[in-house]
């Protein structure tokens, strides 16, 4: 195994327990490889954000009939035959729901200051995103931002979902910030909150993937707050 | 609840993780279906060749992984045959152009698709599909060493193409 091999192992979590702390210490003192550590963190859960909603989304027929005994089975060449619209790029169906990156600065009205900002490849909330997240509970709404459920992730942090007017999205705490884990266009006009209701099925997936245990009731995520997210 | 029934239960089962892989590993959704379509087929038919005790997933996934593969092989010799100019056409009319390029999901979808296959299925497979490098290893019928330069340079590779924002 050479150095880049052992660097993306220790990543994935392959190296036995006494190598991956030594790794560990070492990503932690050089400044680049932790730069590179971080960017493949992120590529890791910008493809969970693209493919993620696939597993969450709902079964064609034809393929649970497939998998069904006894079903008639669907003859995919007269399948094929049959249809009768071209195929369609995937992404483009999935792109049109869900949106993350840099068009997050461009979703939100421009009178109000953005409430994004992109570091180092990372979308941290801002503005009035971030104070809502800080400091607004479920079962108290206040202003633009709503707060969905919040629950605590595998890596043990704190994540919250949210809905503002045309966007709605999932922040989880890190570093004393908070991380835009996802971010979707619900297209609607300003003060459109029909996501409040349901969660849009790519977040759902995202959360998840993600999820530990039961999201926070009210008791644990005032405590959780209390606690300064931690 | 009778073996058959259990065996098919747990396809069912196994339906939205198929079809995510099958997503990463084709270019529209419509062969993404084909493919978890003839995957379910063909683990239906060969279900005696199942051990049961061993994984049904990473059986499944080998399945299709395989069925891809054929399909990719067969696609290559028509396209040599048919439209040696292809690639070229392909860059010309890449529908990504018309795309909002500030769409982080296409491009990285779109990115998938370019990855040479060897790259691609391992990137699916531990990126995506939470498989460990063993299991891909097994899976695949590859050393370790081989799964493990080839998720190197594909994910490298993926990196360079989104580029960091």
């Amino acid at each position: 195994m050479n150095d880049e091999e052992k660097f993306f192992a220790w990543l994935d979590g392959e190296l036995d327990p006494a190598d991956a702390a030594a790794f560990g210490a070492k990503v932690e003192t050089d400044p680049e490889l932790s730069l590179l550590a971080a960017q493949h963190r992120a590529l890791g859960s910008r493809l969970h954000a693209a493919f993620d909603p696939i597993a969450a989304a709902p079964i064609p027929e034809r393929l649970q009939q497939a998998a069904r005994p006894g079903a008639d089975v669907v003859d995919l060449a007269a399948a094929r035959r049959a249809r009768l619209i071209p195929a369609i790029p995937q992404w483009t169906a999935l792109a049109a729901t869900l949106v993350i990156g840099v068009m997050v600065g461009t979703m939100i009205p421009s009178r109000s200051p953005a409430p994004v900002d992109v570091q180092g490849g990372t979308i941290y909330a801002a503005a009035a995103l971030d104070h809502a997240l800080d400091t607004q509970l479920a079962s108290a709404p206040s202003g633009d931002v709503r707060i969905g459920i919040s629950y605590r992730d595998r890596a043990g942090e704190v994540c919250r979902t949210f809905t503002q007017p045309s966007s709605s999205g999932l922040a989880c705490r890190r570093d004393g910030r908070w991380q835009l884990k996802g971010l979707v266009a619900t297209g609607g006009e300003g003060g459109d909150y029909r996501m409040a209701a349901g969660m849009d099925p790519a977040l759902a997936s995202l959360v998840d993937t993600t999820i530990v245990g039961e999201p926070f009731d009210q008791s644990r995520e005032k405590a959780a707050r209390d606690h300064g997210w931690r | 609840m009778d073996q058959s029934s259990s065996f098919e239960g747990q396809l069912s089962a196994l339906l939205p993780r198929l079809r995510r892989f099958a997503h990463a590993l084709s270019r529209n959704a419509a062969d993404a279906d084909d493919l978890t379509q003839s995957t379910i087929e063909r683990a239906l038919r060969s279900r005696d060749q199942w051990q049961p005790g061993t994984r049904l997933d990473s059986w499944c996934y080998r399945i299709m992984r395989n069925l891809w593969i054929d399909t990719r092989r067969a696609s290559a010799r028509r396209d040599a045959r048919e439209a040696p100019e292809e690639e070229g056409l392909k860059i010309g009319q890449d529908p990504r152009a018309a795309m909002d390029a500030a769409l982080d999901l296409s491009r990285i979808m779109a990115s998938m698709e370019r990855l040479p296959d060897e790259q691609r299925e391992v990137v699916a497979l531990i990126l995506i599909e939470g498989f460990g490098y063993r299991e891909v290893s097994e899976m695949l019928g590859l050393p370790i060493g081989t799964v493990s330069s080839r998720l190197v340079r594909g994910r490298t590779a993926l990196l360079t193409m989104v580029g960091d924002q």
